[in-house]
């Protein structure tokens, strides 16, 4: 991999972030009504309104308030919600630990049950097994990621009680060390179920697939007629063919997963980045709204300039200029 | 590779040598798709894939047909979150409560009749019963409505009755609505003062779970007074007695309105009903229609953007292809579900915003594909010959590259759809839908919303998220058949 191929993909990513950035100032601007009519009810007087303009900066011509804005979204500095008047980093930060967990623990089952039963199945393909298996992955798959989750709720949080329908952590919470994390991992589950079976589908498939194409191929019979065992024939010679593409498939399917987080925190009301995302655009808090994409398109942007990178490094026939 | 490329003057290009080129380079039209079809014929999945889309299809399309009522406007046709109907064929549902819903105006029994003479007359477009005393005197006129009951009791009943009254000549009267059991017992559900004057029109009420009537017929202000009147199988009468006295000359008059005896039942319809009373299965079929719409909408505005860009991008090359293609990376590496939310959050909750805005993010794909493919048709034969002979470049895109990527293009269409679909109900399910439309998201979203999952009301979730799966997995099977089928024709020739 070369310098400038890196840099071209830095400067990319920079480019998109730049087009996201502006399309985020232009479309709060071009909204009928300015934003201090929506927080303000009309009792105010013309004094208090001209000086909470001038508190928002909408006092400015329209360029220095996009050059302020600029500058506001490279410090994170994302302002005051207007429906509870914290400060919008604030809140995101604590929120963001919740979030990361979810799509953490999730991502790496997601990868984790699907690679594995996708090289297993491979092995077995045309069997009773393998038909039921990808069967089921391909209907978990077509299904909305949404209903899943309601499924989930409906059948473990309604009919048999088990978990919780709905938090982060119970109220009040424990106070203990270990009830406290026994009591995450217990709201955790029933969420992390739903990402996990609505993606380890497509995992499950593509890493099938070629590793079914992967022993047709030559290599293998060489690998087979050197007496290797299955076994060894299986991880060491055809899985690691298609180990590349999977890897950079890891990060090209994070904005998937995100997207997903957002739908699962507002099924089951966690305390995270998405579900802030779907009340603060519901409520019209628009500091809110702005500065949850505004991360949420940093990191999905971060991940695709890394599986751009990571290309290069892991497939050595790929030679990228 | 650089190729040079003619002038673009001619628009249209001369005539004889590109239609000896679109001879060589079209595929036989007419025959390839019999060929198609024939090889599609022959693939269980793509079969099975193609006869679901037609069943929702029939479902979408014949949505008016199937179901008598207004998916949105039609509220209390049955109890709340009332069972589909079909249950009744298990023992433990089978005495469930039926609706009963008599609108009564001349379907009304005449019981008793004296000295009061009926007509009809019209009271703001809708026909009214005219009860007017005949002669002087004591006039009495009991009206009837019988119903036999053979469900277990019932939680409600409603009744509503409008009437005006106006008397001449120091008449008056008086109006009773009574309602009598079959083991004999008879309440006064409500009684009029003696009207002496004239009354404008108005409508009675009565809520079987009204404490005030409870309590003035005896019973606990908690009680279930449906149940407690209703509790055997047998003829029920709902009877309205309306008495006068015209006095010596005077004269009194009721106008009567259609009059309404409700028991909200706790099975309806095919698919039962939501928090409202709404039917569901209504809400369904024309969720279908709505959903199909949206995917074959968005699909096409999609399709045709991508292979527009596609085309021009492969074909056009050097700059336009790198700021075609740069804007294709921007657009992809866009978070599409948040950026939707933010969009429509601004902009507003309508369908065609929607369906906009998911077909704006949803072309790129197509047109990645659709410029490769062009890449390398850029390079056959027919291609360059036709260039030779001084096509124009627009000419070429149209004639020569588009007839041979609309296979492609098109099983991409079918892709796209169920997406489109699943997108919409996604919005839709976390509110951003449109709410004056009809759709498998919003029946999700109201669910969740108004206590399906506390009453485990099934009947409420799990049609809409299935119709979601399957649909997509129609979709799916089709497309891949596609696929593979013109992949393979591709390779062949």
């Amino acid at each position: 991999m070369s310098r400038a191929y890196f840099w071209r993909r830095v400067g990319y990513g920079l480019i998109t972030l730049f087009v996201i950035v502006t399309f985020n100032f232009v479309i709060f601007r071009v909204m009928p009504g300015d934003p201090v009519s929506l927080v303000l009810s009309p009792e105010f007087t013309p004094e208090v309104k001209e000086l909470l303009r001038e508190m928002y900066g909408l006092d400015k011509p329209l360029h220095t308030q996009y050059v302020l804005y600029l500058k506001s979204m490279i410090t994170f500095d994302f302002g005051r919600s207007f429906v509870t008047r914290q400060p919008v980093l604030g809140e995101l930060l604590s929120r963001l630990p919740n979030t990361l967990m979810l799509l953490g623990t999730s991502f790496a089952l997601n990868v984790f049950i699907g690679v594995w039963l996708g090289t297993k199945m491979a092995t077995r393909q045309g069997s009773r097994v393998e038909m039921g298996v990808t069967g089921i992955s391909l209907f978990l798959n077509a299904m909305p990621g949404f209903f899943i989750g309601l499924l989930l709720l409906l059948a473990f949080g309604y009919y048999w009680p088990i978990f919780p329908i709905r938090g982060t952590m119970s109220v009040p919470p424990p106070t203990e060390f270990w009830a406290i994390i026994l009591d995450r991992v217990h709201h955790l589950i029933l969420p992390v179920t739903a990402v996990t079976l609505s993606g380890y589908g497509s995992w499950y498939l593509y890493t099938r697939n070629n590793v079914v194409g992967a022993l047709g191929q030559d290599y293998v019979l060489t690998a087979r007629a050197k007496g290797l065992t299955q076994r060894e024939v299986l991880y060491r010679h055809a899985f690691r063919s298609v180990l590349p593409p999977i890897v950079t498939l890891v990060f090209l399917s994070l904005p998937g997963l995100i997207t997903g987080a957002v739908i699962t925190e507002t099924i089951f009301s966690l305390y995270g980045v998405g579900r802030y995302l779907v009340d603060a655009t519901l409520q019209q808090d628009y500091p809110v709204v702005q500065g949850c994409f505004y991360i949420i398109a940093l990191a999905v942007l971060v991940c695709n300039l890394l599986a751009d990178l990571v290309y290069g490094l892991v497939d050595p026939r790929i030679r990228l200029r | 590779m650089s190729n040079p490329r003619p002038s673009e003057t001619p628009q249209v290009a001369p005539a004889p040598a590109p239609a000896s080129a679109a001879r060589g380079g079209k595929p036989r039209r007419r025959g390839a798709l019999r060929e198609i079809w024939a090889e599609y014929r022959r693939s269980p999945r793509g079969m099975l894939g193609l006869a679901i889309f037609l069943v929702f299809l029939f479902l979408g399309v014949a949505a008016p047909w199937l179901t008598p009522y207004d998916p949105l406007q039609d509220q209390f046709l049955a109890d709340r979150m009332a069972r589909p109907g079909w249950m009744a064929f298990f023992s433990r549902y089978r005495d469930e409560p039926v609706t009963v819903d008599a609108f009564l105006l001349d379907d009304w029994r005449v019981v008793e009749q004296e000295n009061v003479d009926i007509a009809w007359g019209e009271r703001e477009n809708e026909p009214v019963m005219l009860a007017r005393t005949e002669g002087p005197g004591a006039a009495r006129l009991v009206l009837e409505y019988t119903f036999s009951y053979r469900s277990s009791p019932p939680d409600t009943f409603y009744i509503q009755v409008p009437y005006a009254f106006s008397g001449q000549g120091g008449a008056s009267g008086r109006a009773v609505i009574r309602f009598e059991t079959p083991d004999g017992r008879s309440y006064a559900m409500w009684e009029s003062r003696v009207l002496r004057n004239e009354v404008r029109w108005t409508t009675q009420r009565i809520d079987s779970r009204d404490m005030q009537t409870k309590t003035r017929l005896g019973f606990n202000p908690l009680a279930n007074l449906a149940a407690e009147l209703i509790n055997a199988p047998g003829e029920y009468r709902f009877v309205l007695e309306l008495t006068a006295d015209a006095g010596a000359t005077g004269a009194a008059q009721f106008t009567l309105g259609e009059s309404r005896f409700r028991i909200p039942g706790r099975l309806h319809g095919l698919l039962g009903t939501d928090h409202l009373g709404s039917d569901l299965w209504s809400q369904f079929v024309y969720g279908t229609r709505t959903s199909l719409m949206i995917g074959f909408i968005v699909a096409v505005i999609a399709v045709t953007l991508g292979t527009l860009v596609g085309i021009v991008s492969g074909y056009m090359g050097r700059w336009v292809d790198e700021l075609l293609m740069r804007v294709v990376d921007v657009l992809i590496s866009i978070p599409f579900l948040p950026i939707l939310i933010v969009i429509v959050g601004v902009v507003g909750k309508n369908l065609w915003t929607l369906i906009f805005l998911i077909a704006v993010f949803s072309w790129m794909g197509v047109a990645r594909l659709v410029r490769s493919q062009t890449l390398t048709l850029r390079e056959r034969s027919f291609v360059e010959a036709a260039r030779a002979a001084g096509a124009s470049p627009g000419y070429i895109m149209r004639t020569h590259i588009l007839p041979n990527v609309l296979g492609l293009v098109f099983a991409s269409l079918v892709l796209l759809v169920p997406g489109a679909i699943v997108s919409e109900a996604t919005l839709s399910f976390l509110g951003f839908g449109d709410p004056r439309v009809p759709t498998w998201g919003r029946m999700l979203q109201n669910a969740r919303g108004f206590g399906a999952f506390g009453e485990m009301a099934w009947w409420w979730i799990l049609p809409p998220g299935l119709a979601l799966t399957i649909l997509a997995m129609a979709f799916v099977f089709i497309g891949n058949t596609l696929d593979d089928i013109l992949n393979r024709r591709s390779n062949e020739r």
